[in-house]
């Protein structure tokens, strides 16, 4: 057996090893197209698709802005990784005390609830679309996440769940034959403005909330350390990093035109899945619905697998003991509590009766905002600590520009709760 | 390469470890209990003179970690105005959970900074990772008490629950601290200080008790950082120990995380052929770093390691082995041996000739029964040893084995002198792992 066979044996095999590795998750991408995925998953899509029927082109300057706050701030997640060689979660208790290491937590199991809640609204959604009750189609992804995760089988089927959400790429192709209007489309991207009503901020919100989603930002760091990435590793990590980021704002961009091509122009809100859906027409006819839905399915399935174990390692992280897959229920309660609470609650809320799918998808992606502003003020507080970073700190220029994106996130969480209560 | 315990075991283990080298634990003497402090409920209370007026509010209380297996308390850090003044732990009068009164009411305000062996308890050791040396677990630390002992003020528990760390997120439902979950901090070994070198004995002869295969576990739970400090703690031999039975992934990034001169040090004194499993794993330019600070012929001899195939005999062998000619005596055989006992050589001596060619394997069994002054000439004979050559696959040093029950067999290059042997447990780790592999790409239930 060679050297690379071996290590890839022990790769795949996350119940060989006694930690939970999400980095095994992922021998096919690199960490950052898969946090890049998290963006493309049903409620990113739903939220760029709803933002371009909507608004038209008026709005992709939000898009811009969030793929810029992206870039830095996963960028930043992966150095601090790499430098501390420890989980986000943890180093906000070292350095903060426990109050915040429970608060920036608490807001990552919140966001990350409702992110799960949006992939299974996600799988509801497709379902639907093929003429399947909610009540089946939930049930059985997650059931099939779980096992997938649990089994440790989940590295076979990745590349499958990859494949099958790269569908979303046919927005690029779709974005072209609906012949967009490119100056409309470079007007609204670098131009910015926005009409001053609840609806245009909240999804301005939600746009920010799905790209630059909390999750990724723990995921990315706990990968570094996972991996056991160091300082050698950091040029490599930023390239995926940065290639990620962009092919989400990419991929964003033309889910934006599209529907302002498209819907937009045909004044066609999206009240389900099937309006989505319809963007698609100028490329896939027919088959519009049914490769949108096919699409969902494979975006939420590789994201809802990745999700609550992700989660679960930062709360494990929380209390300084990294959990283990084939520790037993009695040796880490509060990982497999974790792991299967997030799972649980994020399917019964999409099994609520007459819930509304599209809402939630966007509801829970304005809430990814909100929790994401205590998760960023601890990654920049980390990222000026000396002790911690050492000659990693940023510049003052850079130190700069994160605290404007800070500011920018709440500014757009105070205007939006301004407009929800005038 | 893992080798895991059954889980019984390691229960035996533990309680054994309860039992045996226990130092004596301060935390259910019943003066230090009466007078326990929590460090978390104390930061933010009050510095008092004599007279009972506020001069300022405790930030943070800096020990000296030495050779006592409690910390004393060296100083105060305490916030007078809006300025972090220090105060000697000497002028500490009274120190009770509610406040602390200083002896002296002349307060020289100097600039606090951290020197080498000292730590501060709330911002280095608090909520930051420990061992958990009795249960064999890395965890953080929820809470800190301090004790008066022995004319000092010293840290003597450290709390791990969650129910104490719940304690400061909602100080108001959980009030009082429970003592019941205290413990003795001599059975913990912390990993904060300044300058990364922690020299508790208390905790270091604590973790020499342990078992090769749970520091590997303790240490790749641990964070960068706190990983560097652990390993420094230990003796070096047994570092070594720990780090063969760490996984290969985790054991790369840890030599890559250090300096090539410290990672050369610890590679130095693991077996031959586990160093080379691991450079093998590494970036060559890092591997040629790492040679160039080692010792130069241990460096050719793991180059040449390291050059092997890992699927023919020459990846998997160690080169450890003691070569003796026909004319040297029983007694230099013993001696050889007992010299380098805790080594994989303890089975035997090989015999060689002027011109390094193998002759023959004589087990220790063969030198004991033997007079310590006769020739090893004479005790050559058969049964002779299995020989493989170093390009030998691994499905031949199986059959080999098969073939001829031996613990060991020696491995020859083209001329026929030995270069190394393979023991039968480094056999059954590569089958291992190759089994391990096939396991999991048929998606059989062997592992699952």
């Amino acid at each position: 057996m060679s050297e690379s066979q071996k290590t890839e044996a022990k790769r795949k095999s996350p119940l060989t090893s006694r930690r939970v590795r999400i980095g095994a998750f992922l021998a096919v991408m690199g960490p950052g197209i898969i946090a890049g995925l998290s963006d493309d998953d049903p409620a990113g899509i739903t939220t760029y698709s709803v933002l371009g029927a909507k608004f038209g082109n008026q709005l992709l300057w939000t898009l811009l802005l969030s793929t810029i706050a992206l870039i830095l701030f996963q960028d930043l997640g992966a150095r601090i990784g790499v430098v501390t060689r420890q989980g986000l979660i943890g180093l906000v208790r070292q350095k903060y005390g426990a109050r915040s290491g429970s608060l920036s937590a608490l807001a990552l199991i919140v966001a990350n609830i409702g992110t799960m809640t949006a992939e299974f609204a996600g799988i509801a959604a497709a379902g639907e679309l093929f003429g399947i009750s909610k009540y089946i189609s939930v049930p059985l992804a997650a059931l099939l996440v779980s096992f997938l995760v649990i089994r440790g089988s989940f590295a076979r089927v990745e590349k499958v769940f990859f494949i099958i959400s790269a569908v979303f790429l046919a927005y690029i192709v779709a974005g072209f034959l609906a012949h967009p209007h490119w100056s409309d489309a470079a007007k609204g991207m670098f131009i910015p403005t926005i009409p001053l009503t609840h609806d245009a901020i909240y999804l301005a919100t939600a746009t920010l909330g799905t790209t630059l989603a909390p999750w990724g930002l723990a995921f990315i760091q706990s990968y570094a350390v996972d991996k056991r990435l160091t300082r050698d590793d950091l040029t490599l990590l930023r390239v995926d990093v940065w290639t990620g980021s962009l092919l989400t704002g990419i991929i964003g961009f033309f889910v934006i035109v599209t529907c302002a091509s498209t819907l937009h122009v045909d004044h066609i809100s999206i009240n389900d899945a099937s309006n989505a859906a319809a963007a698609l027409k100028p490329l896939a006819g027919a088959l519009a619905k049914e490769l949108f839905a096919v699409g969902l399915v494979g975006a939420a399935l590789l994201a809802a697998s990745i999700l609550p174990l992700s989660t679960a390692y930062s709360i494990s992280d929380l209390t300084g003991r990294p959990a283990a897959l084939d520790d037993r229920l009695s040796e880490a309660p509060l990982f497999y509590g974790a792991f299967g609470f997030i799972t649980l609650f994020s399917a019964v809320l999409i099994l609520i009766p007459n819930a509304s799918l599209i809402t939630i998808l966007v509801v829970t992606q304005v809430i990814n905002a909100v929790l994401l502003l205590p998760l960023l003020i601890y990654m920049y507080g980390i990222s000026k600590d000396k002790k911690l970073m050492g000659e990693y700190v940023p510049s003052s220029f850079m130190r700069g520009i994160y605290l404007l994106i800070i500011a920018i996130v709440s500014f757009c969480i105070i205007a939006m709760l301004w407009f929800s209560f005038h | 390469m893992k080798r895991p315990t059954p889980p019984q075991l390691n229960n035996i283990n533990r309680v054994a470890k309860r039992l045996v080298g226990r130092h004596e634990s301060v935390i259910g003497r019943k003066s230090v209990k009466d007078s326990l402090v929590s460090l978390s409920g104390l930061i933010g209370a009050p510095v008092k003179d004599q007279k009972g007026f506020t001069i300022g509010k405790l930030v943070d209380v800096v020990v000296r970690n030495g050779e006592e297996t409690y910390p004393p308390v060296s100083g105060l850090i305490v916030k007078v105005g809006p300025r972090q003044s220090f105060i000697n732990g000497a002028r500490i009068s009274q120190l009770t959970q509610r406040e602390i009164i200083l002896s002296s009411t002349k307060i020289n305000l100097e600039e606090y900074t951290q020197r080498p062996g000292e730590s501060l308890l709330d911002g280095d050791v608090l909520d930051h990772q420990i061992v958990d040396v009795d249960g064999l677990r890395v965890v953080r630390t929820s809470d800190l008490y301090l004790a008066p002992l022995d004319r000092e003020i010293r840290v003597v528990g450290v709390d791990i629950s969650f129910v104490s760390f719940m304690r400061r997120i909602f100080p108001m439902i959980f009030r009082k601290p429970n003592p019941s979950h205290v413990i003795d901090w001599s059975s913990v070994a912390s990993l904060a200080d300044s300058s990364g070198v922690v020299r508790t004995s208390s905790s270091r002869s604590m973790l020499s008790q342990l078992r090769p295969a749970d520091l590997a576990d303790l240490i790749e739970d641990l964070a960068g950082r706190e990983q560097e400090a652990l390993i420094q703690m230990l003796d070096p031999e047994l570092a070594a120990d720990a780090l063969e039975e760490m996984e290969d992934e985790d054991l790369q990034g840890l030599l890559r995380g250090m300096p090539s001169d410290r990672a050369a040090q610890l590679l130095a004194r693991m077996e031959p052929d586990e160093s080379a499993e691991v450079l093998r794993d590494l970036s060559p330019e890092h591997r040629e770093s790492i040679f160039s600070v080692m010792e130069s012929k241990l460096a050719s001899q793991l180059r040449k390691l390291v050059a092997f195939d890992e699927t023919l005999a020459g990846g998997i062998m160690t080169t450890h082995m003691l070569l003796m000619r026909e004319d040297d005596t029983v007694a230099q055989a013993l001696d050889l041996l007992v010299s380098n006992r805790g080594r994989d050589v303890s089975d035997g001596v090989v015999i060689v000739d002027e011109r390094g060619k193998l002759i023959d394997h004589i087990q220790v069994v063969e030198l004991v029964a033997s007079k310590p002054g006769a020739k090893l000439s004479t005790l050559i004979g058969p049964p002779f040893p299995t020989a493989v050559n170093v390009k030998a696959s691994i499905k031949d040093v199986v059959e080999e084995f098969a073939n001829n029950r031996g613990s060991s067999i020696i491995v020859i290059d083209e001329k026929g002198k030995p270069v190394g042997r393979i023991l039968a447990d480094d056999l059954v780790d590569t089958l291992a792992s190759e089994q391990e592999y096939r396991g999991v790409s048929q998606g059989s239930g062997a592992l699952s």
